[in-house]
C-alpha cells in the first residue's frame, strides 16, 4: 500500500483533468491504496454546487465526489488561500473539505509516497 | 538501482512531455534501472498510434518507443479508456465497435487504470511526464 497525494490544480470542464483526476482516486482507493485528494488554485472550483457541465458538453462528474466516504478517501483538503483567490471561503461547498495553508500542505506532500498533479 | 514506473501525459508532438519521458525511460534502462511499465494516459495515448507518421528528418516517437521496448521488453501500456476517448483503437477493440480499421498494434497493448495502480505500488517510483 502506498500513501498517494492527488491534486486537482485546474478548472473542472475546460480540460478533461479533474475527470481523471477523480477516476484515478477512486480507483486507486479500491486498489487499496491509501489515498489523499487536495484542491489547489483554479482546482478549488470543483467545489462548487449547483454547476451544469452538460452546458459545456462535459460528463457531470461532480456528483461522484459524493461518493469519496463508500471508498474510504477520508483526508480530502482544500487550499485556504485559493478558496480566499475565488471568493469562495464562506460559501458552501460540494463535499466537506479541511481547508488547509500552504504549510499543511507542504507536511502531507512530505508524508506521500506519490504525488499525482492534475 | 531503482523500479520506475512511467506515466506518460503529454502527446507526441503537442509537447515535449512524451519526448522528455522517453529519454529519461532510455537513459534510466541504459543505466541499468528497472522500470515496470510505461503508462500511456490522457493525451499521451496519442504516442501509440501506428499512423503517426512524421517527416523523415524528424523524430519518430512512436518507433523509438517500439524500438526501447524491443530491446529491454519494456512493457507499453494504454489507458484503454482515455485511448478510445481520443480515437486509438486496437484491432480488438475495432471488431467490437465493427470499426473497419485500427491504429494501435503490438507492442503497444491496451490495459485499465489498475495497471497504473499495481505498477505504481510495486514501483520505488512513479515519474509521471
Amino acid at each position: 500500500m502506498k500513501k498517494l497525494m492527488i491534486i486537482f490544480r485546474r478548472a473542472p470542464h475546460g480540460t478533461p483533468h479533474g475527470r481523471e483526476a477523480l477516476d484515478l482516486a477512486l480507483l486507486s482507493a479500491s486498489f487499496e491504496q491509501e489515498v489523499s485528494l487536495i484542491f489547489v488554485d483554479e482546482g478549488v472550483l470543483h467545489l462548487l454546487p449547483e454547476q451544469q457541465p452538460e452546458y459545456a458538453g462535459a460528463k457531470d462528474y461532480i456528483a461522484t465526489f459524493g461518493a469519496l466516504a463508500l471508498y474510504d478517501i477520508e483526508t480530502v483538503l482544500a487550499c485556504q488561500s485559493s478558496l480566499e483567490r475565488f471568493g469562495l471561503v464562506n460559501s458552501e461547498l460540494t463535499i466537506s473539505v479541511e481547508k488547509v495553508t500552504s504549510q499543511n500542505i507542504t507536511a502531507q506532500l512530505q508524508v506521500a509516497d506519490e504525488v499525482l498533479v492534475f | 538501482m531503482s523500479k520506475f514506473i512511467i506515466q506518460v501525459n503529454g502527446a507526441a508532438y503537442s509537447s515535449s512531455a512524451s519526448y522528455n519521458a522517453y529519454q529519461f525511460s532510455r537513459a534510466a534502462l541504459e543505466s541499468g534501472h528497472e522500470i515496470v511499465r510505461v503508462f500511456f494516459y490522457q493525451d499521451g495515448v496519442f504516442n501509440t498510434s501506428s499512423l503517426n507518421s512524421p517527416a523523415s528528418d524528424e523524430f519518430d516517437l512512436t518507433r523509438a518507443w517500439i524500438e526501447l521496448s524491443e530491446k529491454y521488453r519494456l512493457e507499453l501500456v494504454n489507458c484503454v479508456s482515455a485511448a478510445l476517448r481520443r480515437g486509438i483503437i486496437s484491432e480488438t477493440e475495432a471488431k467490437e465497435n465493427q470499426a473497419s480499421h485500427w491504429n494501435m498494434h503490438a507492442p503497444f497493448t491496451m490495459g485499465g487504470l489498475g495497471e497504473l495502480v499495481t505498477g505504481l505500488e510495486s514501483a520505488d517510483r512513479l515519474v509521471s511526464f
